[in-house]
């Protein structure tokens, strides 16, 4: 059981770490396909939410 | 003048031939383009396999330059009508067959009753890389069927509004819970590649239906027996094809081109299928078909007539080393 519990708190902890790892390190495609010529619309946060 | 003007004509129409002959794509046009030529099918089925109408863009993201890719339609049909089938053959063909075998088998029970004796078959650190690759492959797994059957199964039951704020939630679990997923199954393969080389005895095994067709037969097994092995080399073989397939979808950026990720996504959903059908049967043997299966991973601890009876041979060996109680219950001392 405590091993079964450890593995859940470990796959939450590894995930949100990943999620927070990969927002730190990755661009917005506003920001990356953003050029001195062209800038790309916000998309927002339209998967989740009213936006 | 009427003699200038014929000349100029010809000429004309000699530098347009020119011009037809010289361009190799205006030669490959099947179709002539008439007004009533330029709709749209007869536009894509002019394209050729691999073929795309691409823009000029302005942005550094070159896939955005694709407007319109034929393959992409044959992609969609796959998606909304064989991959349907292909899951639902596969999983409701599984639950059937598991189904009849527990109805014509029965639960496999441990012959010689439980002896009340127990013997440590899976360490903690192995229970807790099961659980981690099992926890995850669950919700990936769910959240997987949610794309391919979700719309289908689950919004008439919630609403559309539900079912997409779920889908989006499902969507994130998916995509960051495969990190832990590829974390264990690289630990798992680590640490018990060892004892799943398939041998000479895994055949003897094999020949005898690992003695789950009929009471009372239990052919020999080391610490993994045939059928486990290839439980193993499943979960191995497919979590790769997962694991490099949901990469490129995770950063779709990487195969370089739509077909490429179509490719990568048609691998990941027959494979999530094929995997989700072999881990239900995983299930099915390791609690309700077999008796006394699932300590192996709930306490870490089998009865020792349990693991007589499937894995003699690894149970002779861990007494031999004096790693498990002998027949009256005492740790054996290994001969010096």
């Amino acid at each position: 059981m405590k091993s079964f519990l450890a593995a859940l708190a470990f796959a939450a902890i590894a995930a949100f770490g990943v999620s927070s790892v990969l927002d730190t390190i990755q661009q917005s495609s506003s920001v990356a396909y953003t050029t001195s010529g062209a800038r790309v619309g916000d998309p927002g946060k339209n998967l989740i939410g009213p936006n | 003048m009427p003699s200038s003007l014929s000349h100029i004509r010809a000429l004309c129409a000699a530098i347009g031939l020119l011009f037809v002959f010289a361009h190799p794509a205006a030669a490959q046009l099947t179709f002539k383009p008439t007004a009533e030529a330029v709709q749209e099918d007869k536009l894509l089925n002019a394209l050729k396999e691999g073929d795309k109408i691409t823009g000029r863009i302005s942005i550094p993201d070159t896939m955005a330059s694709s407007l319109i890719q034929p393959a992409g339609r044959d992609w969609r049909d796959f998606q909304r009508s064989k991959l349907p089938i292909i899951g639902g053959v596969a999983i409701l063909g599984m639950i059937v067959l598991l189904a009849i075998f527990l109805m014509v088998r029965g639960r496999i029970r441990v012959d010689h009753g439980f002896s009340g004796t127990k013997i440590l078959r899976f360490a903690s650190f192995e229970r807790f890389t099961h659980w981690l690759t099992a926890s995850c492959f669950i919700v990936l797994a769910l959240s997987g069927l949610n794309i391919s059957f979700g719309r289908v199964l689950v919004m008439p039951l919630f609403g559309a509004e539900a079912f997409a704020t779920m889908s989006g939630w499902a969507k994130i679990a998916h995509d960051y819970l495969a990190f832990p997923f590829m974390l264990g199954l690289a630990i798992m393969f680590l640490i018990w590649i060892k004892d799943n080389i398939p041998g000479k005895l895994d055949w003897q095994w094999l020949k005898q239906g690992g003695g789950i067709l009929a009471n009372g037969k239990h052919p020999p097994a080391k610490r993994f027996n045939a059928g486990q092995k290839g439980i193993f080399w499943i979960v191995i073989i497919g979590g790769v094809l997962m694991s490099v397939s949901g990469w490129y979808l995770l950063f779709p950026y990487l195969p370089g081109n739509v077909t490429a990720l179509q490719f990568w996504t048609v691998i990941h959903a027959v494979v999530a299928m094929l995997f989700i059908a072999a881990m239900l049967a995983h299930i099915y043997i390791g609690s309700v078909g077999m008796e006394g299966a699932f300590d192996a991973m709930g306490t870490g601890e089998v009865d020792l007539n349990w693991a007589k009876e499937h894995h003699a041979l690894w149970v002779a060996e861990e007494q031999a080393k004096g790693r498990a109680p002998s027949k009256d219950g005492t740790h054996a001392v290994p001969a010096e």
